[in-house]
């Protein structure tokens, strides 16, 4: 590309997103901007404030906002985000006492450090919340314990001198600092607020609701949330890197496990489902440090553990509240800034591509000592509906397990248009084609019926990385309208387009039975495996769940149908295989299969076809 | 030979006291499905209001800790720390466990840390103090020291042993032998379960709270008195409890009573064992086990502390 057309393309791109912006402005933006100018303009309305603490504070505001994102937004109950701090700041203050280094590089290897440090305890992130609140809590104690084992690093009970730095290219006084703190917490918010907004806020949102919902539509868990853990140990190590040479001695006391506990309060108090919510919950901590100060100095009491004992006792309040924090309180009485999407129309047509086969070999599954599965052996033709019936326990549910990756064989294959699928994770599988449903009626309870299904778009994009997010690259805002179409589509499909913007709990069991099924079909798959769309689904709506099968199946997609109801199995299904003890009895079209008196004795009881 | 004796001796007296802590945890964990943030200075809150009951917030000398003054103390600081456990559980634990929200005992649980750590750091302002001696171990030996081997071990070191191995065992027997004990186990199997035959899981979870609490109390106080004892103190006996507790994945009670000796071992070994000209030396002696357990957990998770697949 030429220069000139370079020039010419960004200059495109750049009046493209000044039109956005101008779209997106709204009363909102307004407050925030005026807010924003009278925060830049504190230090010189001559208000007598102390400006080192306001800058300390508002360093603490943009490591909280950054826990926000892991504890908010991803669910994982951290409490080692002061560890991270702590690597920042040492990190920056030995590489600016020992080697003399400017303030900037120095903040920003603190920042790498801990990014680096979140990244290696970043396999924490895979556990359950409670072993992943274990595990952050021990690295809260073992960055501590570490200061103070080792004072070559840390300087020991003095810390360490950091010398006099500019900041920016001004003295780095505590105003300089303020300043410099505030454009980065704002650069924080709107970059989280972007995240939590965007394909990637609302896959981690999906994995905190219902992991294994999320994971069987493919979206990988270890990834989306170690990049949420290690954005925050970033965030973190950067605040603590800047602020730790405005305090100008890195003390070890200052970093210990009470800063984790501190940063979690308040993320909790100012609400961690709000963006907003941690950088209002360090400033109600400071507003009641203003008063808690002066009487702490009143009763003679040692002022750091007043504060300890004020964080503990409000963190107990909020959670006796029910735990939601300011901003959630406070919103039934915030005005409403609704932001209206442009509409977006279905993409009309079926999909193309080549239809692949799937294919299973001897798949072999015990548990401990009872065999599930023994040698299932079966294959799909593209756009073929079939059923896999049989009494419970007969392995059913198991065999989409093992097809879908949920789980790995003891033995056999699993095939797919000629590639071997058997050892590739679930998102490799749902990327290539191969999409299931839950057996539960399990949809995200806190997302509207089209965000739901937006979630299984998370195989089909290609940009909706955290940092493409965050940053709003053009590439990542132009494929959210492409994912949008191709949700509504989905939910079109199976009859629910006048239902997208329904939240979740509003809509009736068989409802969200069809959500999730447009969320598998929203992956665009070339096999389905639907588990037991008709359980707790009265007859009446027998006929339309069955006209969706038989829609998706015109739609050229292959059906693999495990059902008890035979009546749906009739109306839906062209072949149908019986299982029973884990092995294959029986296989035919529906009505060879229901003839066999043998067959319908021995597994489908007195029922009649 | 001789400093590996010395190394074993003072290793298990501090491993029994980290190993009633580890037991804890884990029958806790076993119990409820939680982890207990609070359960060292809950220890901490009643070590403190023994000290208080016994000496006041003054500084203290090995003498000065009459009998009957004695029992009085600890049976106040024995209410003190079970009444604040179960009052934890019911208070913190229990509600958002019936509501699935593991944010809010994590958050309630560790609030009670801190808050005890304040409480004890505003009326104990001093950095450390002495704890008063109630048994003449003093008078044992030379000023309180038995040579062994040619070892010079604290003749404390082995009363610690000896009670935390009673409480361990005696504690392993309730479990295994009595109603109380049967129904715990039927709890950390099947809590609904339980529930339906007429156990009264609340009541009974609630009491093992303040039964691990005692248990873990009554083995630190034991060792109180060798060393200094400050706010920190619970905090980091629970730590290391936790520490030992997940090196067995929170096995049963007594495997975690036996990986918190092995973890006292391996801390004295770390501190004090030279191999030729090598040797780690006490700095690495808090920070290597817990590193170790933490790449131990994110590595070579188990299957239950994996988040659900399904």
């Amino acid at each position: 590309m030429t220069a000139a057309a370079l020039a010419r393309t960004t200059g495109a791109e750049l009046r493209r997103a000044a039109g956005e912006a101008r779209g997106a402005w709204s009363p909102a933006a307004w407050v925030a901007a005026v807010a924003l100018a009278i925060g830049l303009l504190v230090p010189f309305l001559g208000l007598g404030l102390r400006m080192d603490a306001l800058a300390s504070t508002v360093y603490l505001a943009v490591a909280a906002t950054g826990l926000g994102l892991t504890v908010g937004a991803a669910g994982l109950p951290s409490l080692g985000a002061g560890a991270f701090v702590a690597i920042g700041a040492f990190t920056s203050a030995l590489l600016m006492a020992r080697a003399g280094w400017p303030l900037e590089p120095a903040a920003l290897c603190g920042a790498l450090a801990a990014l680096a440090a979140g990244l290696i305890s970043g396999g924490v992130v895979r556990l359950r919340p409670a072993f992943v609140a274990v595990s952050t809590w021990l690295l809260a104690w073992l960055v501590w314990l570490f200061l103070f084992a080792f004072p070559s690093v840390s300087g020991g009970s003095q810390g360490l001198i950091v010398p006099e730095r500019t900041l920016l290219g001004l003295s780095a006084t505590p105003t300089v600092h303020y300043e410099a703190a505030l454009v980065l917490l704002v650069l924080s918010l709107l970059a989280i607020a972007a995240v939590r907004r965007g394909a990637f806020g609302l896959e981690l949102s999906a994995l905190r609701q219902h992991p294994p919902l999320a994971t069987s539509l493919g979206v990988p868990l270890a990834r989306r949330r170690l990049g949420a853990f290690a954005a925050s140990a970033a965030i973190a190590g950067l605040a603590g890197g800047l602020s730790v040479q405005l305090a100008a001695v890195a003390d070890p006391a200052a970093y210990d496990p009470f800063l984790s506990f501190k940063l979690l309060v308040a993320v909790l108090l100012g609400g961690a489902a709000a963006t907003l919510g941690p950088a209002v919950g360090v400033a109600a901590l400071g507003l009641i440090g203003l008063v808690s100060d002066p009487l702490a100095r009143l009763l003679q009491l040692p002022l750091e553990r007043f504060d300890t004992a004020v964080a503990a006792f409000l963190l107990l309040f909020v959670l006796a509240l029910g735990g939601d924090g300011i901003i959630p309180w406070l919103s039934p009485w915030l005005p409403r800034f609704r932001r209206t999407r442009p509409p977006v129309t279905p993409r009309q047509g079926g999909r193309s591509g080549t239809r692949a086969a799937l294919k299973v070999e001897g798949l072999t599954k015990a548990f401990g000592g009872v065999v599930a599965l023994d040698g299932l052996s079966l294959e799909l033709a593209p756009g073929e509906t079939a059923a896999l019936v049989g009494p419970n326990g007969s392995g059913k549910t198991t065999a989409l397990r093992l097809i879908s990756g949920a789980m790995q064989p003891d033995g056999g294959r699993v095939l797919f248009g000629g590639r071997d699928l058997t050892e590739a994770p679930t998102r490799e599988r749902v990327r290539l084609g191969v999409a299931r449903t839950l057996q539960t009626t399990s949809a995200f309870t806190e997302l509207t019926a089209l965000e739901d299904v937006l979630v299984g778009r998370s195989v089909r994009r290609r940009y909706g990385g955290g940092i493409r997010t965050a940053l709003a690259t053009p590439r990542a805002r132009a494929e959210e309208p492409v994912a949008r179409a191709a949700a509504l589509n989905a939910l079109a499909l199976v009859g629910l387009e006048q239902q997208a913007d329904v939240p979740i709990p509003e809509l009736t069991s068989s409802q969200r039975r069809l959500v999730g099924l447009a969320s598998a079909l929203a992956t665009e798959p070339h096999v389905l495996l639907v588990d037991e769309p008709a359980a707790g689904v009265g007859a009446e709506e027998l006929e339309p769940l069955a006209r969706v099968l038989a829609e998706i199946g015109r739609q050229g997609v292959a059906v693999l149908l495990v059902e008890h109801n035979l009546r749906l199995v009739r109306m839906a299904a062209e072949r149908m295989i019986v299982l029973a003890a884990g092995e294959v009895v029986a296989e035919g079209t529906v009505a060879e299969v229901g003839e066999s008196e043998l067959v319908r004795q021995a597994y489908l009881g007195a029922q009649r076809l | 030979m001789t400093i590996a004796l010395q190394v074993l001796i003072s290793g298990l007296a501090a491993g029994g006291v980290y190993g009633l802590f580890a037991a804890g945890h884990s029958l806790i964990y076993r119990l409820t499905g939680i982890v207990n943030f609070a359960f060292g200075d809950l220890v901490g809150l009643g070590i403190f209001a023994t000290l208080l009951v016994l000496a006041g917030t003054s500084p203290v000398t090995q003498a000065g800790a009459h009998e009957p003054r004695f029992l009085l103390a600890l049976v106040v600081g024995l209410a003190c720390c079970v009444g604040a456990s179960a009052a934890t559980y019911f208070g913190l634990v229990q509600p958002y466990l019936g509501r699935g929200s593991t944010i809010g005992w994590v958050a309630g649980t560790v609030a009670v840390a801190f808050a005890i750590r304040a409480a004890i750091g505003a009326v104990f302002q001093r950095s450390s103090y002495v704890f008063p001696d109630p048994l003449p171990f003093h008078r044992v030996g030379r000023a309180g020291f038995v040579g062994i081997g040619g070892a010079q071990v604290q003749a404390r070191a082995f009363f610690v042993i000896g009670l935390a191995l009673a409480l361990a065992l005696g504690s392993a027997w309730l479990l295994e032998r009595t109603r109380f004990g049967r129904a715990l186990r039927a709890v950390a199997d099947d809590g609904e379960g339980a529930r339906i035959v007429g156990v009264p899981v609340d009541l009974f979870v609630g009491l093992a709270f303040g039964l691990v609490g005692a248990l873990a109390m009554l083995a630190a106080i034991a060792a109180a008195p060798g060393e200094a004892v400050s706010a920190n103190t619970g905090t980091l006996l629970g730590l290391k409890g936790l520490v030992a507790a997940l090196a067995v994945r929170f096995g049963p009670p007594l495997y975690a009573f036996v990986a918190g000796l092995v973890l006292g071992v391996v801390e004295a070994a770390i501190a004090n064992v030279h191999l030729g000209g090598w040797q780690l030396g006490p700095a690495y002696r808090e920070v290597l086990p817990l590193l170790f357990v933490l790449l131990f957990i994110s590595v070579w998770p188990s299957r239950e502390a994996l988040e659900e697949r399904e």
